[in-house]
């Protein structure tokens, strides 16, 4: 069994965080390699998600929690520069009214002016080798007193990279790998920001979807994290598109049930294996079938929520607990690297 | 009209939309015909609205008439509202009276007058000797809101109230109270079954939805007809499967019936069950208490989805009667535990 090279400069602290093969860096390997794939064994692992890197503060990242982001993954960068930033503002700031000006982006009573502001986010990685995670924001100027009152913030945006060794290792240094992308506001900035990027730095954005299979290691690993006090019941959604009317099931189970029923299958300390999460899933799906004898496995999953974070299949998600965020998003920069490889 | 008045009659034939204005003002019947002729039905809403409420302001139209043409918009849109289920009982060995709608009537607007100074109730029957029942309320200093009103539907024939869902909680027990007393019941008690479609609701509780079946396929049994489509589409099916698929398909109609179900949008079970495992792995083992869970189900048509869960493979035939007793037990909020 392959084990992932740690470069030497990690500290002992992030071994707690994801390391080591999960199921999807072994299909990368493979498909980089061009061997033929191999199904992941019960025996590949990931760790549990653990305490935040002291670098982040979080008062600076609570803005990013509470919120739904819609996930891109984003081919690496060319030539791109965090020395440019502010060149990068004023350009963007500028292809934008051009672009509403012309009309092909505009809402009644749109306002104008606006400015679009850059800014790096410190400590928002997994490994020192991951690019620094960038922030871009559209705000509204209108309705300033003064120079130095802050619009009112219309569109934001952040490419990060959590752990992204497997896609920084394929690329030369003219690239910037930032695989994962977030957005929250109206679809038709996030298409203009979009565009100007792929102009710009020659990438592609890609609407990362989330399939079943994913969206089943979400639960189980959220449902694992330790918590002080749940926010909010774990919750799933599955959706049956079948006969003449779609039919939804939303199951909600409470927090502290879901985590006794996963304490009881989680064998080894520390780690995640395949077969745990598909045997969480199956007491769940069992639990149900057995009052309503409904094979939820025949249908398909759709969003998974829990206290740590939500997922709907169509990418959008919402993060709710800062002790797990960099958790989270190095997951999330897995999916969008294999989407992109 | 005042102010108020003048406001109320606007706000409720602005809600009309176009197409049915004409046919909901003649059902309104307040403003006479030649009225309505003078009226350009063509021009646009805002100006058409104001014409209308200058022939209610000729006609001094009165509270009362603007909430009857409320009750008639609500009719037409029922769907807007979130109806409950309510069922009325009556003492043991109470006599059954003759019901008298004039009396109930009075008794019921009394007992709100008392109670409350300010509040208006207006009346309208309809069919099937059932009162369509509109309350705005209002407090002892507060004159009544007009545009949060209680709509109550009261089949007299039956012990079934149907009252529209809305926030103010605190007017249900009085409201409850004023249909017992008026209605000479003992007992008002919520049932736990709520839809948008109050005549599929109506069609469950009275046991009505088995009557609108007929298909000119209906001489022909339907295990029959199904085989023929399925050897016609697949002649690779072997013996077992045509077999199994066609009592999936028997034991699925003899619970839902061949006739289209009345609709409703979701049915919700709490759960406090314990977690027995099948797989024997000793899971949850040693846990004595039940696994709390919420199950919602959401459709457009949600009887029509649970039927076809089971031909489609998804679920076992039969269904669990937790799903198929629902129009039996006239319920879809459950709360189900370990016995």
């Amino acid at each position: 069994m392959d084990s992932y090279d740690i470069p030497e400069s990690t500290s002992s602290r992030l071994k707690d965080h994801f390391i080591g093969a999960t199921p999807l860096q072994k299909r990368l390997e493979s498909v980089r390699k061009l061997t033929s794939f191999v199904p992941p064994s019960p025996q590949r692992k990931i760790p549990q998600c653990s305490q935040l890197q002291e670098d982040v503060d979080p008062q600076k990242v609570a803005f990013l929690l509470h919120k739904q982001w819609t996930l891109y993954s984003l081919t690496p960068l060319y030539k791109f520069s965090y020395t440019n930033l502010r060149e990068y503002s004023k350009f963007l700031s500028a292809f934008i009214v051009a672009e509403k000006q012309k009309g092909l982006a505009v809402e009644v009573g749109e306002d104008l002016n606006i400015k679009v502001i850059f800014s790096t986010l410190l400590g928002m990685k997994g490994t020192q080798r991951d690019p620094d995670a960038f922030l871009v924001q559209i705000l509204s100027k209108s309705h300033l007193p003064s120079e130095n009152r802050e619009g009112k913030v219309l569109w934001t945006g952040w490419f990060c990279c959590i752990f992204g060794d497997n896609l920084l290792e394929t690329v030369s240094e003219d690239f910037t790998c930032l695989p994962l992308f977030l957005a929250n506001g109206a679809e038709t900035n996030t298409a203009l920001i979009g565009t100007w990027f792929q102009k710009t730095f020659d990438c592609h954005f890609s609407p990362l979807a989330i399939n079943a299979f994913n969206l089943s290691w979400m639960a189980a690993m959220w449902t694992a994290c330790r918590m002080d006090h749940y926010v909010a019941t774990t919750e799933f959604l599955w959706s049956v598109p079948c006969g003449p009317q779609s039919l939804d099931i939303a199951y909600a189970i409470h927090s502290e049930d879901a985590k006794a029923l996963w304490d009881s299958v989680h064998k080894a300390p520390g780690e995640v294996t395949q077969e745990e999460v598909d045997l969480f899933m199956d007491c769940l799906c069992s639990h149900f079938h057995r009052h309503f004898k409904i094979h939820l496995s025949a249908t398909r999953l759709v969003r998974v929520s829990t206290s740590v974070a939500s997922a709907h299949t169509n990418g959008k998600i919402k993060i709710l607990c800062h002790k797990y965020l960099i958790g989270v998003l190095a997951y999330l920069t897995e999916l969008a690297i294999f989407q992109i490889e | 009209m005042d102010e108020i008045v003048a406001e109320f009659v606007k706000r409720t034939i602005l809600k009309i939309p176009m197409a049915e204005m004409t046919t909901i003002l003649k059902a309104w019947d307040f403003l006479s015909e030649n009225q309505l002729q003078t009226i350009n039905f063509r021009k646009r809403k805002e100006s058409l609205v104001h014409d209308l409420v200058m022939l209610c302001e000729e006609k001094h139209a009165s509270v009362n008439d603007a909430a009857l043409l409320d009750i008639i918009y609500t009719q037409f849109h029922q769907h807007q509202k979130i109806w409950d289920v309510f069922q009325m009982t009556k003492e043991p060995g109470e006599d059954i009276d003759l019901f008298d709608m004039k009396q109930f009537k009075s008794s019921f607007k009394k007992i709100l007058q008392r109670a409350l100074k300010n509040v208006s109730v207006t009346f309208r029957d309809t069919e099937e000797n059932a009162v369509w029942i509109r309350i705005a309320w209002g407090t002892q200093y507060k004159k009544p809101n007009q545009y949060k009103p209680t709509y109550v539907v009261y089949y007299s024939q039956t012990p079934y109230v149907f009252i529209s869902s809305s926030r103010l909680r605190s007017s249900i027990p009085l409201l409850g109270q004023a249909l017992t007393v008026a209605s000479k019941h003992h007992r008002i008690v919520k049932m736990d079954f709520r839809s948008r479609y109050l005549d599929s609701l109506k069609a469950i509780v009275f046991k009505q939805y088995n009557q609108t079946f007929e298909t000119h396929n209906a001489s022909t049994p339907l295990q029959e007809r199904n085989l023929e489509l399925d050897i016609n589409m697949d002649s690779r099916i072997i013996h077992e499967n045509i077999i199994e698929k066609d009592r999936v398909q028997r034991v699925t109609q003899e619970i839902f019936g061949a006739y289209p179900q009345p609709r409703l949008e979701f049915a919700q079970y709490k759960l406090e069950t314990k977690f027995k495992s099948d797989l024997n792995r000793g899971i949850l083992a040693e846990r004595k208490e039940p696994l709390r869970c919420l199950v919602k189900f959401s459709s457009p048509n949600l009887l029509e989805a649970l039927k076809s869960l089971a031909p489609a493979g998804i679920a076992d035939a039969p269904l669990s009667p937790l799903l198929t007793c629902i129009p039996q037990k006239r319920m879809n909020y459950f709360k189900i535990k370990d016995k």
